[in-house]
């Protein structure tokens, strides 16, 4: 399926290029074929720490690659009735697993139930973050790429279910207030294997102030991990099935890997200015949950300047887990057996932990009102046993930095 | 050489007259059934930003715009929000593919659009004042300096 998702990819990342001038203005009465692309060559990772921007998407090791941050979008809105209206948004890019149901990122209907009331059913994208219902469309946002200590965690692009919003004017700009609820999940790649994870129920509601140049927004979010498919539940089974008389913490540990049925809360404030000289963005946000994979803090700050076509812009970003390192003890019976499990155990329970910061560098140039060429730098410093968000060959047992290097080209039609 | 010189005239002329081409007035009109005779610059911010602004007759108004690419639209935006066409775009990019909004139907030139505005209640326009006639509404005209 990737041998044929490459070269499609390839061919529609360049078409739109040369369609670009008019395809933006493909609009009917009733329906509109709106999409949006980039074209990304980037270098990261090392040859024993694979490095990812998102977890559903394979990591670079060190290696030169066209897909990492290559993506293509296709939108299709169409006006039923009056006031109701159905979207879908379909996202061919590298991923983990490619399926329909992968493809297909949002299929919804939205009903205007009055001037101020929206609601919507289907499948639409996730709204916990300032991008993250446009995470996919590079040239929405100042970067080459959603900053990675705070996107990353999260790699959920859409739920099923439901949303309603109520819109408010308070001059000079407007309150919004969203509520939403239904199940979600993703395919990804973390060290410990390909992993297929299903939450449900997701709840959660925003607030967010809008103006011409601010945006300060407010999210609470919940889940119940309903299931996880990973190579990790040969390693619970047999954890669990150790008598307490021979590993008295085995159980234990089964316990604290094992995401099923865990909740995580998710907590966060930011907000945007930009007054066309000016782009100051930053994000915070609590992750808490008794599942140690999940709990934990992250944030970034993103200073631009905009000077005629290009932006300047520096960012500062980390990632941490709230959890302190869980010390696997040792079998009462020793056994080469039991000394390896000791030993993949602690690796395992080591390898979600995530302690990295970063800052990046980088430009932003509008070549035409619908395309605009990206180039950024990252430099990482990631702590031992805090490489959750990479791809480990090799238990990280010392602090190691990595370099990001990333030029896109970003088009809207 | 006389050709030359000739073409060299036209190119000049040309030069001399695109300016006042694109920065000629643009106005803000309206159906003259809307009873609407004035709008303040927030509104037609918020019309033009892909919020819903309702009429006093309780109906939305349905904003018309010109091609993406544009001279009069970048343009407009620029005066309005002092947003270059990219930055515009991108604000536009975040409403569309986030479902929050649908950008203006499009009209093709002003002459059309200042014919849909008078033939569709509820709809509002913006065109060079040349386009202008006397069966709209102007409702909004930016400051001499803008």
């Amino acid at each position: 399926m990737r041998i044929f998702i490459r070269p499609l990819l390839l061919l529609l990342l360049i078409f739109p290029c040369i369609q670009v001038v008019s395809a933006f203005d493909l609009i009917s009465e009733r329906v509109r074929v709106s999409g949006f692309g980039t074209f990304g060559v980037t270098s990261a990772g090392k040859k024993q720490f694979g490095y990812h921007k998102e977890l559903n998407h394979d990591a670079l090791f060190g290696e030169v690659s066209v897909f990492a941050d290559s993506v293509f979008g296709l939108q299709l809105d169409a006006n039923l009735l009056p006031n109701l209206s159905a979207t879908i948004q379909a996202i061919a890019e590298e991923r983990v697993q490619y399926d329909f149901n992968n493809i297909v990122d949002w299929a919804y209907l939205s009903y205007q139930v009055t001037p101020n009331t929206v609601v919507r059913a289907g499948r639409m994208g996730i709204d916990l973050f300032m991008l993250s219902e446009y995470r996919n469309v590079g040239f929405a946002y100042l970067w080459t790429h959603p900053v990675v200590e705070f996107y990353t965690p999260i790699s959920l692009s859409h739920y099923d279910g439901f949303d309603l919003k109520y819109t408010h004017k308070i001059t000079p700009g407007y309150l919004e207030f969203k509520v939403y609820g239904g199940q979600t999940g993703s395919d990804i790649k973390v060290s410990r294997g390909d992993l297929n994870l299903r939450m449900r129920p997701f709840l959660g509601a925003n607030a967010t102030f809008e103006s011409d140049d601010w945006k300060v927004r407010l999210v609470y979010a919940t889940t119940e991990v309903s299931s996880i498919r990973s190579r990790l539940d040969q390693l619970l089974g047999t954890l669990n099935s150790i008598p307490q008389s021979i590993w008295p913490q085995a159980t234990t540990l089964s316990d604290i890997l094992d995401g099923v049925n865990e909740r995580a809360s998710f907590y966060s404030a930011g907000f945007a200015y930009d007054n066309n000289k000016w782009l100051i963005q930053s994000e915070f946000a609590l992750m808490a949950s008794d599942w140690p994979s999940v709990n934990m803090t992250n944030g970034y700050l993103s200073i631009g300047r905009r000077i005629g076509p290009v932006a300047f812009y520096t960012i500062g970003a980390y990632a941490k887990s709230r959890d302190s390192l869980t010390k696997v003890t040792s079998p009462l019976i020793s056994s080469p057996a039991l000394n390896q499990l000791q030993t993949i155990t602690q690796n395992v329970l080591n390898a979600p932990r995530i302690n990295q910061n970063s800052i990046s560098l980088g430009l932003r140039w509008d070549l035409h009102s619908q395309i605009a060429l990206k180039a950024q730098w990252d430099h990482t410093w990631v702590r031992k046993h805090g490489g959750g968000l990479l791809i480990l060959k090799e238990p990280l047992e010392k602090d190691i930095t990595l370099n990001t290097f990333s030029l896109n080209l970003n088009f809207v039609f | 050489m006389r050709r030359l010189i000739i073409s060299a005239k036209l190119v000049l002329i040309f030069i001399v007259l695109l300016p006042i081409q694109v920065n000629a007035d643009i106005v803000v009109i309206l159906n003259p059934s809307s009873g609407i005779n004035e709008l303040t610059r927030l509104q037609v911010v918020d019309i033009y930003m892909g919020r819903k602004v309702t009429m006093p007759n309780g109906k939305l108004f349905v904003p018309y715009g010109h091609p993406t690419n544009s001279a009069i639209r970048a343009n407009f935006y620029k005066k309005l929000i002092g947003k270059s066409a990219a930055s515009v775009n991108a604000y536009w990019a975040r409403l569309i593919f986030t479902g929050r909004a649908s950008p203006p139907k499009m009209a093709p030139d002003g002459l059309k659009m200042a014919e849909i505005i008078e033939t569709n209640p509820n709809t509002i326009g913006y065109i060079n004042i040349n386009d202008l006639n006397d069966r709209v509404n102007v409702v909004f005209r930016f400051g001499p300096d803008e």
